[in-house]
């Protein structure tokens, strides 16, 4: 090979530096693919927000306390064993570290969080006030205080009275009682449904962290081993499992794929080539392809995405057409006594015809197929656009060593011949014969348009289509929220404010508001986190309600008159209070460390200065009913700061807008590939011609798809534009064919690497249509089916010059 | 002669396969006798109390509640009205001597107190539900509910019974010790609850003659 390598040089450098060139290039993309990174969660495929109020939301979808979340179910056994496990293994979990909080309905660990209530129940409390302490305000609230003891309701408040008279550990309690709570049976959470113990947990690892989260699951699973030899069953559901179990989907999938991928074609070029030498110059613009997309996505995004290195099956498909157009049509037939050194010294090397005749066309391919992929870089999906540079950059590093390092190669195409005279043979016969179904395929173009007329529209994918998350897990999923009570935050109220006090004191002001609809009716309830952290103004000012010693005990002796507690048995109560008087301030930072914290930081995240704001995110409960955003709105009118957001009608909303944009953005694809198409044809005859096939295929496809009640979205659009950007190619070949003056040899030549060609991509694009991915299969059902009817109809549709009628056979090309 | 005892002789040969069955037919009579008063005197049990109680579908009452509880240093009073409609409402009313409401409806349980109010699930709470559930499951004689919270024992009869509640769970016990409810007929007089720290609350009882219609209490 090095001998035929250096006899090149009468060509003039050119071939050497072009395969030193691409040497050191293929050098370059092995070491930065070496070092790159591969993540595989799916928050690349959740579009980018174009606001910064969906930025808050998107943020908190990927790593908000709702993405930390695990719900889990034991089921089987009895009760009993059910509820022992939940206590047992509760407590082992909270012991391992890993999880922030572990609720089971066990109260036991509670006892700090109820102490730290308890000591600072004059700030946190609702009810402290000036009022409060006047002595008919005290005289009220112990008689309030007082109907609770003697019932069951007043057992813990029993042993305190006599510090908190008052009942402000009742007043924080009824504030912080959540309206949804799961049913309590021997002493922890059982479900309402079904024979099941859950429990709710909150891991340490971000939501985003997916190493950590593998990590907290898989204790999760190790550590109940022994309540399984008991005959008790583990479910474990929530987002991070979901998005744990879609790595691992994924990861699999894109092995498998690239594996599969890989063997299929190789076989179908063995089989074509017959050849080891030739498969291996084969794969020389694959691999060059596929190496030169890893590294453009690796420099320019910072990492690459599992997804796009599943997509990049599609590009050896692709990539190797190059090849393989190269191969067959640069190959010179050895006809007796000529050899290849003969045919050197003719000047006429099939690399150099090759390069003539047939480049230009594959160059045009390539520009069509360039304006499918451009369009999908422009997408508002990270993790398209990452598709898109990959088959941007590996389809021209392909194109390039096809042009440049082939011909170095095989000056003279693939040297075996394979399959390729027999698969010649028969591309002639069927594409002669193509033609006479023109006028069925026209019937079949035009039932599909009607069909899609009459049909409503299938455009109707979200973003719930892109979860590989299978039915049975997000039914599981559901039913466990509905056992614990936690449900998918429907409607939140987002407050934004510069400073911690700022954002409290409005989270408070909105609270107020809400309120209003509570007793209304309106709403079952809000989560706040001012009711564990007011805002240092309404601490001080509860701070300042309380009277000094002397005046409490004046005002106690007044109010305990004729009351069923003696003013002398209070002084508990006067002791405590004027510890109050002098506690510090309670902020975000002097609750860390408390057990408090947790449940802060669920509902407050803090801003960095001159950057973003602080926020707090107040989540309702509206029960079944749901509520209106406008009421809600028109009740916060007046409070600065505050933005309601819906989540699923937001993110609905914004794939809504996606969508939009991207059918824009695949329309001005498609015509960008209709103009190079007539500037290359210079004929709108020709052009017709060509783009006939192309758009009764995609008609054909998408009036199926509608038709067997596939719900379209962003991904089978993209995949739309990619049929009209690789078919354009058939349709231009065929175009080249009937209208070339080329003998009827190399016309087969031509058809077989056509076949061959389509051949790869369908076996490519139908891998993908097999996986289990929703972005990929979304993709592969589309392109599969659609390239291949390209190549049909374009061998039904393409017509040749007028001319044809007279010379030519009016089927078109001559059979071999 | 030879032939009548010849016939005495027939008729004892007769009689003597059948003397243990009139022996047994006395026998059965005695016990069948025997027994009805047995049946009148037995088991006024859980079952006949229950469906005693259920017969009354709805009803209205007022009521007076003393609490006796270690840390006060006298009795509280209060005083209300209460109601309860089949199969599993009930609502109870503090007039004094503060505004008050108690209503539970299936498993919802609500406390308002002025202006405020809290709806909590009750089987959310078991403390909370021991109590209910024993007013309730008595007022509207829900046999299937008692039993499955307390053990129970009934004494006395139709006219005058006393049926005593002990919770079932260990857990539940911590909270209340037991309670004993007394009636007369289809009606409950007296409820007493004894608290494990000794604390006790009775409450006495004086149903409204109300309408025969079933279904208003206060509004909910």
């Amino acid at each position: 090979m090095a001998h035929s390598f250096l006899s090149f040089l009468p060509s003039g450098g050119v071939p050497r530096r072009a395969l030193v060139v691409w040497l050191l290039a293929l050098l370059a993309a092995v070491f930065v693919t070496v070092r790159s990174t591969y993540v595989a969660d799916l928050s690349a495929f959740l579009p980018r927000a174009p606001s910064a109020g969906q930025a808050v939301l998107l943020d908190q979808l990927r790593s908000g306390v709702a993405a930390r979340l695990v719900l889990i179910g034991i089921e089987g056994g009895t009760p009993a064993a059910r509820s022992a496990a939940s206590l047992e293994w509760g407590q082992r979990l909270r012991e391992s570290g890993l999880f922030e909080s572990v609720n089971n309905g066990d109260n036991r660990q509670y006892a700090a969080l109820g102490q730290f209530l308890f000591e600072h129940r004059y700030l946190l409390s609702p009810a402290v006030d000036a009022q409060r302490f006047t002595a008919d305000g005290l005289r009220e609230a112990i008689a309030e205080t007082v109907s609770l003891l003697g019932s069951p309701a007043g057992a813990a408040v029993k042993p305190v009275v006599l510090r908190d008279p008052t009942g402000e550990t009742v007043r924080m309690a009824e504030a912080m009682l959540p309206a949804q709570a799961p049913r309590s049976d021997g002493g922890v959470w059982v479900s309402r449904d079904a024979d099941r113990a859950v429990l709710v947990a909150t891991t340490r690892a971000d939501g985003s962290d997916l190493d950590g989260q593998q990590r907290a699951l898989e204790f999760l699973r190790t550590s109940f081993a022994p309540h399984t030899a008991q005959g008790l069953k583990l479910l474990v559901s929530g987002a991070g499992t979901f998005a744990v179990a879609s790595r691992a989907q994924i990861k699999h999938e894109v092995e498998r794929l690239a594996i599969a991928g890989s063997v299929a074609i190789v076989l179908l070029m063995g089989a074509a080539f017959g050849s080891l030498r030739a498969l291996a110059i084969a794969v020389l613009p694959v691999g060059t392809g596929v190496l030169a997309g890893i590294a453009t996505v690796s420099l320019g995004f910072g990492q690459v995405h599992g997804i796009t290195l599943g997509f990049g099956t599609t590009l050896i498909g692709e990539a190797v057409d190059y090849a393989i157009y190269y191969l067959i049509q640069a190959h010179v037939p050895r006809s007796a006594g000529r050899s290849a050194g003969d045919s050197h010294r003719d000047g006429q090397r099939g690399a150099d015809r090759w390069i003539v005749r047939n480049w230009p066309t594959v160059r045009l391919g390539l520009w069509t197929s360039l304006c499918g992929f451009v369009a999908l870089v422009f997408s508002g999906f990270p993790g398209l656009a990452q598709l898109g540079v990959f088959s941007v950059a590996g389809l021209i590093a392909a194109a390039l060593a096809t042009r440049y390092v082939l011909p170095v190669l095989a000056p003279d195409g693939a040297p075996g011949l394979g399959l390729r005279r027999r698969l010649g043979a028969w591309t002639g016969r069927a594409a002669a014969f193509a033609p006479t179904l023109r006028w069925p395929l026209a019937l079949l173009a035009l039932a599909a348009l009607v069909a899609l007329l009459w049909l409503p529209s299938p455009w109707r994918g979200d973003l719930q289509s892109l979860s590989p998350i299978g039915a049975q897990a997000l039914k599981v999923d559901a039913q466990l929220r509905r056992d614990v009570g936690a449900t998918e935050a429907g409607t939140l109220i987002a407050v934004s404010a510069d400073s911690e006090a700022a954002v409290l004191t409005l989270a408070e002001q909105a609270g107020a508001r809400l309120d209003r609809l509570v007793v209304d009716g309106a709403l079952e309830g809000y989560d706040t986190p001012a009711r564990l952290l007011p805002s240092p103004a309404t601490q001080a000012a509860r701070r300042a309600s309380l009277p000094d010693a002397d005046a409490l005990r004046r005002r106690i002796a007044e109010a305990t008159v004729d009351g069923p507690i003696k003013a002398e048995r209070l002084a508990p109560f006067i002791a405590d209070v004027q510890a109050a008087r002098q506690q510090v301030t309670l902020t975000r930072a002097s609750l860390q460390g408390t057990p408090l914290a947790t449940a802060v930081d669920a509902m407050l995240v803090p801003g960095r200065a001159g950057g973003s704001p602080w926020r707090v995110l107040l989540a309702l409960q509206t029960g079944d009913r749901g509520i209106e955003v406008d009421r809600l709105r028109a009740t916060l009118v007046g409070v600065p700061g505050v933005q309601v957001v819906q989540i699923g009608s937001e993110l609905g909303a914004l794939y809504a807008h996606y969508l939009r944009e991207a059918k824009w953005q695949a329309g001005l694809g498609a015509l960008a590939v209709c103009v190079l198409l007539g500037l290359y044809l210079r004929s709108w005859r020709r052009l017709v011609g060509v783009v006939q096939p192309i758009a009764a295929a995609v008609l054909i496809v998408l009036a199926a798809l509608a038709l067997s009640g596939a719900a379209l979205g962003i991904l089978h659009l993209v995949g739309f534009l990619l049929v009209v950007a690789i078919g354009s190619n058939y349709a231009l070949f065929f175009d080249q064919v009937r209208h070339g003056a080329a003998g009827a040899g190399e016309d087969s030549d031509t058809l077989a690497s056509l076949a061959l060609a389509n051949l790869t991509i369908v076996i490519s694009f139908a891998l993908l249509a097999i996986s289990s991915i929703p972005a990929l299969y979304a993709i592969g059902e589309v392109v599969a089916p659609g390239t291949l009817l390209c190549l049909l109809l374009s061998a039904a549709f393409v017509r040749g010059p007028r001319r044809e009628r007279r010379g030519h056979d009016a089927n078109g090309p001559g059979a071999v | 002669m030879p032939m009548r005892l010849e016939l005495r002789g027939v008729l004892k040969a007769l009689a003597a396969p059948l003397l243990p069955s009139a022996a047994m037919l006395v026998a059965i009579l005695v016990a069948i006798l025997g027994s009805m008063p047995a049946v009148a005197a037995a088991a006024f049990d859980l079952t006949q109390l229950t469906q005693l109680l259920a017969s009354k579908r709805a009803g209205e009452a007022t009521f007076v509640e003393t609490r006796e509880v270690s840390v006060l240093d006298r009795t509280v009073t209060t005083s209300g009205r209460l109601s309860f409609e089949a199969p599993d409402t009930f609502v109870r009313e503090n007039l004094k001597p503060l505004r008050e409401r108690v209503a539970v409806v299936g498993n919802t349980l609500t406390m308002s107190r002025g202006e405020r109010s809290r709806s909590v699930a009750l089987d959310s709470v078991p403390e909370a539900a021991v109590i209910i559930e024993a007013i309730r499951g008595t007022l509207t004689g829900n046999r299937d509910a008692l039993q499955r919270v307390f053990d129970t024992s009934v004494a006395g009869n139709a006219e005058h019974w006393t049926l005593d509640l002990v919770p079932r769970e260990a857990r539940l016990r911590t909270q209340v010790s037991s309670v004993r409810v007394t009636g007369r007929r289809a009606e409950v007089r007296e409820m007493q609850v004894v608290m494990p720290d000794g604390d006790r609350s009775t409450m006495t009882i004086e149903p409204i003659a109300a309408a025969a219609t079933s279904g208003s209490g206060p509004a909910r």
